[in-house]
């Protein structure tokens, strides 16, 4: 009789998978743990300090939560795009188009927060769904490739802003920068003692609003459908195209949103190389949240504080933070890879 | 004593047992005929005779002699070939250089010719070894993969499902050649679930049900009832019972309709056509002579180059799917995995397919109504799952089937076209089937029904039309027709006149 057995349908109850995903992070971390050796630090220690800064102090927490921000709205922008089949990657574009639009908005005017704050969303999100819809156009009316395109604007956009900090929207000064924005824009610290703005919220309810836009809609109902299977959709009386036009509208959208909590929370500025790689960050969120809506807070909570605790790792172990990447990029390789074990039983009998 | 016999064959998947001893004797020159339902644990039985399972307990003996087969190269080496029911052939190759392939030893393309021109001689297949496999049809095609093994020197040739994809005409030829083949001293083994192909061709029929052999017999001494109860379990009625229902107005209107296919070629060429209510008009035709492409227009998932299509009084040839579906229009597709349902999505989730927009509550799906339209749906049309919370993809071919008819059907829509509804299906589903499309005629709907199952057309249609290279070359009352010349017309070799 052998050991481990293959399954004729892998296992798939919240607890089987669960256990997976949490195995698939420990093995991550043990293969990191190789890593922290070749610095001659103790692999606790290190992991310590990986986690007591974000997650075990106050300040750090609120560094977590302004690292989450962001994090979570590009995953939500890419789980809506990807159930709907189209495969985005521009988020780093969007999240900068945001960001610029949005310190814009903050410069030319002079309107009260509450005026200021819903104006900024809506420009922003207007602009991030320009920015995206462009793509699925293309896709859906031409059938160009929306992986190919959207990674290729990343670098337009990136461009256009370095134009701007460094032209049209440049404030004196020896750095390519904007002047900072004025006050009245500012998003509000939430938690005292911290830099925790109320960007966080904004995520919560961005999450909530697309949990609830996937899993109760009908539209949400087409777009699922659509992704899964175009010719299935179009069987049933849905216009895949426009499935897909929306979709990229409401990705671009929480894209640039990403850009406007991280310029109106935590920079209070325009500059060059805003971003920092959250665009791509954000899709690796969503993959650990294995595209659900809610599952993407605990996930960008967890990747947020890793980003954190990246800094107080270097200086507290002399650990080179990038590690952190490398173990981040492990969970997600693992949790993915994870699928496989669901397939197989062991049999001690 | 026999050429090929399996003893006690016991082969278990986690969770199921896909053979529980089963016995198999195969003669030298006899055409011996595998039966069973989908799912009867027939084709694991051929795999582990081929070598692609090992089995869990049980012999294989050959002339009397047991052996071991661990692998395909082992089957192949003791005269076992197999002819899969989709053909392991490079398009892009000719026949010689296909048959070659996998074998060792000098690559001389010019003598394997020249032996598989004696053998395509020898056996009556008129194959040229030079001509490419991409230009041969699908008869042909199968041809080729029998050479093969021929030309491997097969003693026992499996085919699995061989006639599904054949012309009448095709059908005849195969047979011909495998009771040449029978006559030289070969074995052959179909596995098939067609009753009557089995009474024409074997000589011994073997019949499987839930893994086990339930039945053994000669063709001679058997009926095609006794093997469909053998089948099945129990009495089956092969034979749909049509009531008379009087012809109501025209509903689908099809007048000089022209369609290309994706490649930009001109699939469908001039149908007209009407569909009365009340009546089921049967599309007769081998696959790939327009039928889809036609199915496909009618219901706007493909766009029509000329020619209009009418649903009572509304011309529909340019609305979308969803108007379609708005003014009463149904429709079942060929491809139940990938146009009729999303197979990663529930059960509910696929009940409400074409319909989601009926499900709803302001912008938000209407749960309970869902939920109640899914167990009602499950419910009248027998559909076996545990819940309305299991995947389709889980469904059996049959249950899935049931559950997109039986959704199409609530649809209540007042013309329903329905493609190859029985396409895979054991007779227990194609029975279940019949009986729900006689339904919805005797309830005054307007039935299109594309088929390549001639006896499915002849039991249900009123009228068959015949459809060849995208038209229609004659409209038959299916009161007075015979099988014999409706196959010399889906072949092209006859026209009404």
């Amino acid at each position: 009789m052998k050991l481990i057995e293959r399954r004729v349908s892998p296992a798939d109850s919240p607890l089987a998978i669960t256990t997976a995903m949490v195995v698939a992070a420990l093995a991550a971390m043990l293969i990191t743990s190789l890593l922290f050796t070749l610095y001659q630090a103790n692999p606790l220690q290190a992991y310590f300090a990986l986690f007591h800064e974000p997650f075990a102090s106050w300040r750090g927490f609120g560094y977590t939560l302004v690292r989450t921000a962001p994090l979570t709205l590009i995953a939500l922008g890419t789980i809506v795009s990807w159930r709907s089949g189209f495969g985005y990657l521009g988020f780093e574009g969007c999240f900068v188009i945001g960001a610029a639009a949005t310190s814009w908005l903050a410069l030319s005017t002079t309107f009260s927060f509450w005026t200021f704050l819903p104006l900024a969303l809506l420009l922003s999100f207007a602009a991030g769904a320009a920015w995206a819809g462009v793509v699925a156009l293309i896709r859906a009316r031409f059938g160009g490739n929306e992986v190919l395109i959207s990674l290729m604007m990343n670098y337009v956009a990136i461009l256009i802003v370095q134009y701007l900090v460094s032209g049209p929207m440049r404030a004196p000064g020896g750095v390519p920068e904007t002047a900072l924005l004025p006050r009245a824009t500012w998003l509000p610290f939430i938690l005292p003692g911290t830099r925790a703005h109320a960007g966080i919220l904004l995520a919560l309810c961005a999450a909530l609003l697309v949990w609830v836009l996937l899993r109760k809609t009908r539209i949400g109902y087409e777009l699922i459908v659509s992704g899964l299977s175009p010719l299935a959709a179009r069987f049933g009386g849905i216009n895949v195209g426009a499935q897909l036009v929306f979709a990229a509208f409401c990705a671009g959208g929480l894209g640039a949103w990403a850009g406007t909590v991280e310029v109106l929370g935590e920079q209070h500025r325009l500059m060059d190389g805003i971003s920092g790689g959250v665009g791509f960050t954000g899709i690796i969120v969503a993959l650990l949240a294995r595209l659900n809506p809610l599952a993407v807070i605990p996930a960008a909570v967890l990747y947020g504080g890793m980003t954190v605790g990246a800094n107080a790792m270097q200086r507290r172990a002399g650990i080179p933070s990038s590690i952190t990447f490398i173990l981040q990029s492990l969970i997600v390789l693992m949790v993915l890879a994870s699928d496989i074990f669901r397939r197989y039983r062991v049999k001690l009998t | 004593m026999p050429a090929f016999e399996m003893r006690k064959i016991v082969k278990r998947f986690p969770g199921v047992v896909a053979n529980r001893d089963v016995d198999l004797t195969i003669e030298a020159g006899a055409i011996h005929a595998l039966l069973g339902e989908n799912g009867a644990g027939k084709s694991t039985l051929m795999q582990i005779l081929y070598g692609f399972h090992s089995m869990d307990s049980g012999s294989i003996l050959i002339d009397g002699k047991p052996v071991e087969i661990a692998s395909p190269k082992d089957a192949i080496a003791l005269g076992i070939g197999m002819v899969h029911q989709e053909f392991m052939l490079v398009r892009r190759f000719s026949v010689v250089e296909n048959t070659v392939l996998g074998l060792k030893g000098k690559l001389d393309l010019r003598q394997a010719s020249r032996r598989l021109r004696a053998l395509s001689e020898q056996h009556h297949l008129a194959i040229d070894p030079a001509a490419l496999v991409q230009h041969l049809p699908i008869g042909v095609q199968q041809r080729v993969e029998i050479l093969k093994l021929l030309y491997r020197d097969a003693r026992l040739l499996i085919l699995d499902e061989p006639t599904a994809v054949l012309t009448t005409h095709e059908k005849d030829q195969l047979f011909t050649v495998l009771r040449g083949l029978r006559d030289q001293g070969r074995s052959i083994v179909i596995v098939t679930h067609k009753l009557q192909e089995i009474l024409d061709v074997a000589d011994r029929v073997t019949v499987m049900r839930d893994g086990k052999v339930v039945g053994a017999v000669s063709t001679q001494q058997t009926t095609e009832q006794e093997l469909a109860r053998l089948m099945v379990g129990r009495d089956v009625n092969l034979r749909a019972v049509k009531v008379p229902v009087e012809r109501g107005a025209a509903v689908l209107r099809i007048a000089g309709l022209h369609v290309r296919d994706e490649a930009g070629q001109e699939k469908v060429r001039g149908v007209t056509l009407d569909v009365h209510a009340g009546e089921i008009v049967g599309i007769a035709g081998v696959d790939g002579n327009g039928q889809s492409q036609l199915a496909e227009a009618i219901m706007r998932l493909r766009p029509a180059d000329k020619g209009s299509i009418f649903l009572r009084d509304h011309e529909v040839t340019r609305l979308t799917v969803a108007q379609h579906r708005a003014l009463g229009l149904s429709y079942v597709p060929a491809d139940r995995r990938h146009v009729g349902a999303v197979t990663e999505m529930s059960i509910a989730d696929n009940a409400i397919l074409g319909s989601q927009r009926k499900h709803t509550k302001g912008p938000f799906l209407d749960t309970r109504k869902i939920r109640e339209h899914a167990e009602k749906l499950i419910a009248r049309f027998g559909v076996r799952a545990t819940s309305i919370a299991t995947k389709a993809g889980k469904l059996s071919g049959g249950n899935l089937q049931k559950l997109i008819l039986g959704r199409e059907i609530l649809e209540d829509a007042a013309a329903m076209v329905v493609e190859q509804p029985t396409r895979g299906l054991d007779v227990g589903a194609i029975e279940s089937v019949w009986a729900e499309l006689l339904g919805q005629r005797e309830r005054g709907k307007a039935i299109l029904l594309i088929s390549a199952e001639l006896e499915e057309l002849m039991n249900l249609a009123d009228r068959i039309a015949v459809m060849f290279e995208g038209r229609i070359v004659g409209i038959l009352n299916a009161a007075n027709i015979t099988a014999e010349k409706l196959g010399l017309m889906i072949s092209g070799l006859s026209e009404e006149s």
